[in-house]
């Protein structure tokens, strides 16, 4: 068994560098498998109908080929390089697929994966509303509604009250666990490099709950005692922006002379800020997905039904949670990374730089097409930031 | 090569047989301009609004708002050719450059009035400019940059925004049993508290009578654009592309007078029956393909289609995201709001059951196979855009369900909707006389298949 | 100024990407000499003979150097050194030891652009374009061989244009058809060449614009040298530009003068690791001295 040999840190890294090696395991053990796409899909449903839920990425090493026949070159490369990648049979190991009408784009692949493969398995397609409005919330929970009936018939059973708070429980758990994982990242120096930190999280989106839950223990408690520490450095750096699952780009920043403290991404802490309240129902989690997860896809403003918009009070009250995390974890720079032709964070971009200057928190934009190739270019634009942090 | 986009030399006719009727629609949307400057001096509110397919448009005309839409305005930026400095300044403003071409241009029409000229309109503003807002209508229909970049705004203007709600969703979750109830009830709750707003923003109540009255007119007239391009599905076709373009936004939008624009479609109804009557083509060639362009038209270039006609190239239907379907039966729903949340929920989900049907997922892919059917087209003229996604991404699976299933080919042409730097008409054109043999070839194919065209 | 101090010696070396240069300074700050070559394929032999040349030039011996600093591209190709830094960084102090007062500095070089923006002597935000051969000197190599000049001829003949044609093309082979184009068309040499130096500088103005032009500006790289070119910057930007005497070697006096500043905080805070022998006697009395 794979699981006994390997433990903690080097474990998650295992994992990182194979992902779908545990859920083909549990897949021949009698497991379904179910992908899904981006952090809209709530994988409570997915854990509490005995299914098992895995996080669909692209990969940044793998050149887009197939994915030329169904979608243009002008659009989300991290996007395409998911089409790519199915398209090719990568995702043999998938029961199901489920994708959410995060950005117009992103909604566009499960579209395009049915028009495209014949036989394709399982698949559904959450709509998700573009506000927090109060009856947006309702109809999102319409829709989670919808999904659990289609999911209920490949799981081959029904969601119970019971199982449903379990798995919320459970998912609640890793979500205060992933928390704590991150106070590692407190001190000065890290005790956790922002590497390690991608690779667990990465780990965690590829395995069980219960099994991510024990790993962040392990991890959690090896960090917490182990004696190689990082070495201190000039700066602490937060790094905001979409789906950023690859090691290459901390490395990169880490390479100069800063340590990436925290993020503001969609692998790291986005869908773990907050934990879904009980009850544990339905509306429950499209109050957690719609309006507690805070991601740029949704449309939020300052107060309800407001006449006048005011610039700081708008940005102060979208941008917020970054300012604590700023203070938290004594951060001195942003690094504001983006894939190209992402419009739901590509308009944020001037005005999140604005409000990290009203904080006096300098930031640099990085844009790239979700590959690894693309990173080099960046590396003398990051240290040169690095450098004027001095 | 470079003198085939040259005009045609001796006698100067028009490649393009216009219609008449076209131009008192295309100046309907130029009173729109005026009346919302007027009303800006005059100190009384002013809506930028993005394209929300009528749940928003008709709310705010019945609350007598003068509206403007960035997404009309860009296009005579591009077209006129002054979009330029505007796309500059929302770079120099630090807006990523690989974003929408109307949301760039906007953004930098809204830096040079509000940081660089004092809140007054840009000297260099065609048409007299787009007079400050008080409100932003975002829509989330179709693509996330219609709330994002009014979203952003707020970094010039203190004018609040509503963003409206539209489902968006493909055929299989979309055609859902009790699904339609269940969007109206959302739509119609989130238009009462759109309504609400307005109320609270003007410190004035809804006349309902008029939004009323206003919902039955425009019904009218999106009935009588339904007739008029089913019209256009005989040979030789009576109507160009380019004159549903520069006619569109008073059924697009609802702009101007919508009484007027009722009158004016209906006349171009008219006009269109004649042609159909006499056998007028819209070109004034012999009609030897007729080709439908998907999706957004180079409003740089458009003189460029009068190359294409010269060679018997007419463009029978177009861009879909500006066509309104034929509206839904609402003659026994009585509340007006409802009626909204039905007319505008029509145009996203009207092809979802005809898609089923086809056993196919995506229904921008749906809607060309119909068009394509229907308006029996040579060819698709496929124009993705290096600024749009939406209208971009879905493209590449039209071109290959187009050719699977009807034997329809496709020619593939990059360019933009604003930045006419990256589209080579000479190249395109050369590509277009080779493209002629393959559609050659297909319509024998399609023959030996039995398909009627 | 004392006699030991006066013997420390700080180099600074920037592996471009198609030109190397190194520079030498003394202990204050004060340029001794500088070296440019070709940066061809092999960059570590290319940053040993580039130091070796130096220090032949300068008349310093390799012993007296008591710190290196690499930077550009090919920065972690040069094995002794003793910390690398980014070109940004390096040309910013360069720029700044050349031009106190500098508030924004344009470096136009053979791959890339940047612009920088400098208080007190400090790179404070910067800018690149290394994505589109437009903005840079690959643009201008490229007019230059689909014209069959010189590159060191244009800036001259374009001054002699008051017409400059416009060149609207983003991609660099747009470009090349339309300049083609211009010629078939009979316009003359000088107003093409002058359309090309203007696209150029349109292009890295806007990078500029960015970050909000502050004057006085300096105007560095490879194509500073071109008359044409500056004149073109000027006429875009609206305002007067500095070119330094020899605009390519900003990067490497930066390099060396920063070198200085990091051996002096490493010596006053006794982090100093005194490898080279010769040395460590001057480097105990210059410390003492300086405390
Ligand atoms: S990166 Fe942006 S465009 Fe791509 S899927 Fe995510 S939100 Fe959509
Ligand atoms: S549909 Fe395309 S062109 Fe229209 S607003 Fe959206 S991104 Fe821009």
């Amino acid at each position: 068994m794979a699981i006994a040999t390997n433990k903690g840190l080097s474990l998650a890294r295992e994992i990182y560098a194979d992902r779908s090696k545990r859920v083909r395991e549990l897949r021949r053990d009698g497991k379904k498998i179910v992908g899904y796409i981006c952090l809209y899909p709530p994988v409570e449903i997915i854990t509490a109908l005995g299914l098992v839920p895995f996080r669909i990425f692209g990969d940044m090493s793998e050149p887009i080929t197939a994915a030329d026949r169904v979608s243009t070159t002008m659009v989300c490369p991290f996007v395409r390089s998911i089409l790519d990648l199915g398209l090719k049979g990568k995702f043999d190991f998938l029961d199901g697929v489920v994708g959410a009408h995060t950005c117009d784009i992103g909604a566009g692949i499960i579209l395009q994966w049915r028009d495209a493969i014949k036989d394709a398995p399982f698949t559904h397609l959450l709509d998700v509303p573009h506000t927090d409005h109060a009856p947006a919330v309702d109809y999102f929970e319409g829709q989670i509604n919808s999904f659990k009936r289609h999911i209920e018939e490949l799981a081959g059973e029904k969601l119970t009250d019971d199982k449903l708070k379990k798995a919320c429980e459970m998912h609640n758990e890793q979500r205060k666990l992933v928390r704590q994982l991150y106070d590692l990242r407190k001190p000065d120096p890290p005790l956790l490099s922002s590497a390690e930190n991608l690779e667990v999280m990465v780990a965690l989106s590829s395995l069980p709950v219960e099994e991510g839950n024990s790993l962040l223990e392990d991890i959690i408690q090896e960090v917490t005692e182990r004696k190689v520490k990082p070495s201190p450095k000039k700066v602490r750096l937060l790094v905001w922006g979409p789906v950023f699952d690859n090691t290459a780009l901390y490395d990169l920043i880490e390479s100069a002379d800063a340590h990436v403290v925290v993020d503001d991404t969609c692998v790291g802490t986005r869908a773990f800020w907050a934990d879904v309240k009980p009850p544990y129902n339905l509306h429950a989690l499209a109050q957690h997905y719609l309006v507690d997860i805070k991601c740029p896809r949704t449309y939020r403003q300052a107060e309800p039904f407001e006449t006048r918009r005011d610039y700081d009070k708008d940005l102060d009250s979208r941008f917020n949670y970054i300012k604590k995390a700023i203070v938290d974890w004594g951060v001195n720079g942003v690094v504001l990374q983006s894939v190209k032709y992402c419009d739901t964070h590509g308009y944020e971009v001037p005005n999140l730089r604005h409000y990290l200057d009203t904080l006096g928190i300098p930031s640099i934009y990085i844009e790239h097409d979700y590959s690894e190739r693309s990173m080099a270019p960046i590396k003398t634009r990051v240290e040169a930031f690095v450098e004027t942090l001095g | 090569m470079s003198d085939s986009v040259a005009p045609a030399k001796t006698e100067q006719k028009r490649a393009i047989n216009r219609l008449k009727s076209m131009y008192p629609l295309r100046n309907l949307v130029a009173q729109d301009y005026i009346n919302t400057l007027q009303a800006s001096n005059e100190g009384k509110p002013t809506v930028w609004a993005m394209l929300n397919y009528w749940e928003g448009d008709l709310p705010l005309k019945a609350m007598g708002l003068n509206i403007v839409y960035p997404e009309n305005y860009s296009t005579l930026m591009a077209s006129s050719g002054t979009a330029e400095p505007f796309l500059d300044a929302s770079d120099s403003d630090g807006f990523p450059t690989h974003m929408c071409g109307y949301g760039r241009s906007t953004i930098g029409y809204s830096f040079r009035m509000m940081k660089q000229n004092d809140g007054k309109i840009p000297p260099e503003a065609p048409m007299g400019g787009m007079a400050k807002p008080t409100l932003l209508l975002g829509s989330g229909i179709i693509c996330d940059a219609r709330f994002k970049w009014f979203q952003a705004l707020s970094r010039y203007f203190d004018a609040p925004e509503w963003c409206l709600e539209m489902p968006m969703m493909g055929t299989f979750e979309g055609t859902e049993p009790d699904l339609e109830e269940y969007q109206v009830k959302f739509l119609v709750r989130e238009l009462r508290d759109f309504i609400a707003f307005l109320e609270k923003l003007l410190g004035k109540k809804m006349d309902w009578a008029k939004l009323e009255e206003l919902i039955e007119v425009g019904i009218k007239i999106h009935e009588t654009c339904w007739q008029i391009h089913e019209l256009r599905k005989v040979s030789p076709c009576p109507m160009h592309s380019t004159d549903f373009w520069s006619s569109m936004p008073p059924a697009l939008f609802f702009a101007g007078d919508m009484y007027e624009a009722l009158k004016c479609y209906q006349d171009m109804l008219t006009e269109v029956q004649e042609r159909v009557k006499n056998k007028v083509a819209a070109i004034n060639y012999p009609e030897k393909y007729r080709i439908v362009f998907a999706e957004l038209p180079p409003w740089h270039s458009l003189k460029f289609f009068d190359n294409l006609a010269e060679m018997g190239w007419n463009f029978v239907y177009e861009s879909y995201g500006y066509h309104n379907p034929r509206p839904p039966d609402l003659s026994k729903v009585s509340d007006p709001v409802e009626k909204l949340a039905r007319l505008s929920r029509n145009f996203v989900f009207n092809v979802h059951p005809y898609a089923k049907a086809d056993g196919i997922e995506n229904p921008i892919v749906e809607t060309y196979l119909r068009i394509a059917k229907g308006w029996k087209a040579d060819g698709l003229f496929l124009h993705p855009l290096i600024s749009c996604r939406a209208a971009s991404a879905g493209l590449r699976s039209v071109q290959d369900q187009l050719q699977k299933r009807l034997d329809v080919p496709t020619l593939w042409v990059e360019g933009d909707i604003i930045d006419k730097r990256v589209f080579n008409p000479q190249e395109t054109l050369a590509r277009a006389e080779a493209f002629e043999q393959t559609m050659e070839h297909y319509r024998k194919v399609r023959k030996s298949r039995g398909l009627d065209w | 100024m004392d006699i030991i101090a006066s013997k420390l010696f700080f180099t600074g070396i920037d592996i471009g990407s198609t030109m190397s240069k190194a520079a030498v300074v003394d202990a204050e700050g004060v340029m001794l000499g500088y070296v440019i070559g070709p940066t061809g394929a092999e960059h570590r032999r290319r940053a040993n003979m580039v130091m070796e040349d130096v220090l032949a030039k300068c008349g310093v011996s390799l012993d007296e150097i008591a710190y290196i600093i690499s930077t550009g591209y090919g920065r972690v190709n040069v094995p002794f050194a003793d910390k690398q830094v980014t070109e940004l960084t390096c040309h910013a102090r360069g720029v700044a030891a050349l031009f106190p007062d500098v508030r924004t500095a344009i470096d136009i070089g053979g791959q890339d652009a940047k612009v920088l923006k400098i208080k007190n002597g400090k790179l404070v935000d910067f800018l690149t374009n290394d994505k589109c051969a437009a903005g840079t000197g690959r643009f201008l190599e490229v007019a230059a061989e689909t014209l069959g000049l010189e590159l060191n001829e244009m800036g001259r003949i374009s001054l002699q244009s008051d017409t400059p044609v416009k060149i609207n093309s983003l991609c660099t082979i747009f470009a090349q058809q339309e300049i083609i184009a211009s010629l078939s068309e009979g316009k003359p040499l000088p107003d093409i060449l002058a359309g090309v130096y203007i696209a150029i500088a349109t292009r890295v103005v806007k990078l500029a614009r960015q970050l909000k032009v502050e004057p006085p500006v300096v105007f560095t790289g490879g194509v500073a040298k071109n008359g044409g070119m500056v004149k073109a910057i000027e006429a875009v930007l609206g305002m007067p530009v500095s070119v330094p005497p020899e605009p390519l070697i900003t990067g490497c006096l930066g390099a060396a003068i920063l070198a200085r500043d990091e051996a002096f905080k490493l010596i006053n805070r006794g982090e100093y690791k005194l490898q080279k022998k010769q040395l460590s006697e001057a480097y105990i009395e210059f410390t003492e001295k300086t405390r």
